[in-house]
């Protein structure tokens, strides 16, 4: 479960002195047992907002609480709670696949045999038979998703963090990935899943928070967003909601 | 630190170790350049000119000589001095030419007659100049003939009466004390710098590829997400990459020990000592930098976004540690205590010390060994500060 209450942070620019706002009152909700989609488009503040959740960064203000944790306060209690993966998969090319969940696996401090089980079933859950003794050099994009979506849930984790983890993918490996999310999801899971492509949001969630220009501005049920946009088709709703500037 | 936080940091030195066992380059730089091919290559080059320089008068050495049986006192004077006169080959000057003999003596067919008519007697000497082994065996056999020379020419005045002291008018004698003196500086001063060297290469990829490859590779995001403090990471990173660096010292000081074990110099010998007992203690007292030279690598390639980043900043760093080796050759800095307590430098002036036999002051040693820790220490903070921030991230 997570909670985000009027989170903002700022940047200072590379060039100049001026601070930049990525996010500012950012209030959204993500329940158990559900998928959100975290809807907006690119440098709308997904990054930011998932990294804050995920306790890489500090809010300048407001709060965020994951699992009954605070980010703020006890940063290691939500990172044992999350399961966190980046928009780019990031997995050791010299490591194999087997050898990059395991790093994860023992830095969360699951028990060998446990490990060694829980890596079992993901081989099975994410279809990694074929390449998971292979090094990850030259691994396909989708090949480095599942390694990545592996690690982020080795250690089981309530709660589940996504930016843009479609990124790259197949239509065949996206579908499996729905069928993941949702079943992850239907086990009590909370997921969290940020994405700018609105078919992939609208097949998946349950609960949709709209961000752009660094705030939420519309959190709702896809039907509950039809219904305060007055439009039938997300899209133009996405469009109503954003103010049309995006 | 508790032992599951200890655990943690050995799970992530592990990993990068291993992950960096199985790049070539890595390897090669660590372990094989750094601490065998580089001493090698300057040591031995270093050892290899002194050798050509320097002349050794007890060497047995074949002269081909032409004519020799016109000349047995000479041939006897040369057998003397550790010189063996064998006939010379027909084409000696082509085999000159090539390389095959060094020097060749002709002994003119006038030689004995004017001897004994007391009228100079012509000798040639055929060299190569262009040949370096040449003109060294030409300086030797020179030598001694202008020796043999001299002695027949005091007889020839002692048989007229004359006092030979009467045609010297100066007496020179020359004394050599910058040649061996300078060349032995630079040698005394290598230790150190090949020790300083090979640690630097032993770290710098481990470095710049758990900390800036990290980040670029995109892998640092998914890592600090996991249930560890970023010291931790850190420190694991540190351990890593200090192993490989600690490996290169203790290389190249196998490595230096074989090489004058096996190469073995006189002339070196003389002036310093290379024995197992002043390389282990030169070990030793360099082993501190070892926590320096890491927490300096881990620390710049942390300020950095990339692996080409961090190389360019390394490289240029790499200046440092050779930079006490040229400025304690043009500038003769005191051991004074202040000196003693700069990481490198300190070691520079210890481990000279140790080549050159000279007594160790042991609030030198403390110094030193404090200097380097603390500074070693400090980095190691200021890189642990560096990765609490959120430009890490970016």
């Amino acid at each position: 479960m997570i909670t985000a209450e009027r989170l903002g942070k700022s940047f200072k620019a590379r060039q100049s002195a001026q601070s930049v706002k990525a996010i500012d009152a950012v209030t959204f909700h993500a329940a158990d047992g559900q998928v959100t989609g975290l809807l907006g488009p690119n440098g709308a503040g997904k990054s930011t907002t998932l990294r804050i959740l995920a306790t890489l960064m500090k809010p300048d203000t407001g709060r965020a609480v994951i699992d009954g944790f605070d980010a703020m306060a006890d940063p290691l209690a939500v990172r044992r709670s999350i399961g966190f993966m980046p928009h780019e998969a990031g997995i050791y090319p010299r490591l194999t696949a087997r050898e990059n969940i395991q790093y994860y696996a023992n830095l969360c401090a699951v028990p060998k045999a446990t490990a060694k089980l829980r890596i079992t079933e993901l081989i099975d859950m994410l279809d990694m038979g074929a390449f998971i003794d292979r090094q990850a050099t030259g691994f396909s994009q989708g090949q480095k998703t599942k390694v990545a979506l592996a690690r982020a849930l080795v250690h089981q984790p309530q709660t589940l963090m996504l930016d843009e983890p479609t990124n790259g993918l197949d239509v065949i490996a996206t579908r499996g990935l729905r069928d993941i999310i949702r079943k992850l999801a239907a086990q009590g899971h909370c997921v969290l899943f940020s994405s700018h492509i609105m078919q992939e949001v609208a097949a998946l969630c349950d609960h949709i928070a709209i961000i752009a220009h660094g705030t939420i501005v519309m959190a709702d049920t896809v039907d509950g967003i039809r219904q305060q946009t007055g439009s039938q088709d997300l899209e133009d709703a996405f469009v109503v909601a954003t103010g049309g500037v995006v | 630190m508790t032992v599951s936080d200890f655990q943690r940091v050995l799970t992530v030195s592990v990993k990068e170790i291993k992950d960096n066992l199985r790049d070539r380059q890595t390897v090669f730089y660590a372990l094989l350049f750094g601490p065998l091919l580089m001493p090698l290559l300057i040591a031995g080059s270093l050892i290899g000119s002194m050798k050509q320089l320097t002349i050794n008068f007890d060497q047995v050495t074949e002269l081909p000589v032409i004519n020799h049986a016109s000349a047995p006192n000479l041939v006897q004077f040369l057998r003397s001095h550790n010189i063996d006169v064998v006939d010379a080959p027909e084409d000696y000057r082509t085999q000159l030419r090539d390389g095959d003999i060094q020097l060749v003596l002709e002994i003119k067919e006038n030689y004995a007659g004017n001897l004994r008519r007391a009228l100079p007697a012509p000798l040639t000497l055929y060299l190569n100049e262009s040949d370096r082994d040449s003109s060294r065996a030409a300086r030797r056999i020179n030598a001694l003939l202008s020796r043999y020379g001299q002695t027949l020419t005091q007889l020839r005045m002692q048989v007229r009466g004359l006092d030979p002291t009467v045609f010297s008018s100066v007496a020179i004698t020359e004394t050599d004390i910058s040649a061996e003196g300078a060349s032995g500086q630079i040698l005394a001063s290598l230790l150190p710098f090949l020790y300083i060297i090979s640690m630097v290469m032993g770290g710098f990829y481990l470095a710049i590829d758990t900390t800036a490859g990290e980040r670029e590779r995109l892998s640092l995001e998914p890592l600090l997400s996991l249930p560890i403090q970023r010291w931790q990471l850190l420190l694991g990173k540190y351990l890593a990459t200090l192993l490989f660096v600690g490996m290169s010292l203790v290389l190249t000081a196998l490595a230096i020990f074989l090489l004058f074990r096996f190469f073995p110099s006189e002339t070196l010998d003389s002036l310093l000592r290379f024995d197992g007992l002043a390389i282990g203690h030169a070990l030793l007292l360099a082993s501190p930098l070892a926590f320096f030279i890491t927490g300096l690598l881990i620390t710049v390639a942390t300020l950095t976004r990339s692996t080409k980043e961090a190389q360019t900043w390394l490289g240029l760093l790499m200046v440092i540690p050779m930079a006490p080796f040229f400025i304690l050759q043009f500038v003769s800095i005191k051991s004074a205590a202040v000196i003693m307590a700069i990481p490198m430098l300190s070691q520079y002036k210890l481990l000279e010390k140790v080549a050159r036999n000279d007594p160790i002051d042991n609030l030198h040693v403390v110094l030193s060994v404090g200097g380097t820790l603390m500074g070693a220490l400090l980095l190691l903070l200021v890189a642990m500060r560096l990765y609490q921030q959120d430009r890490m991230l970016r």
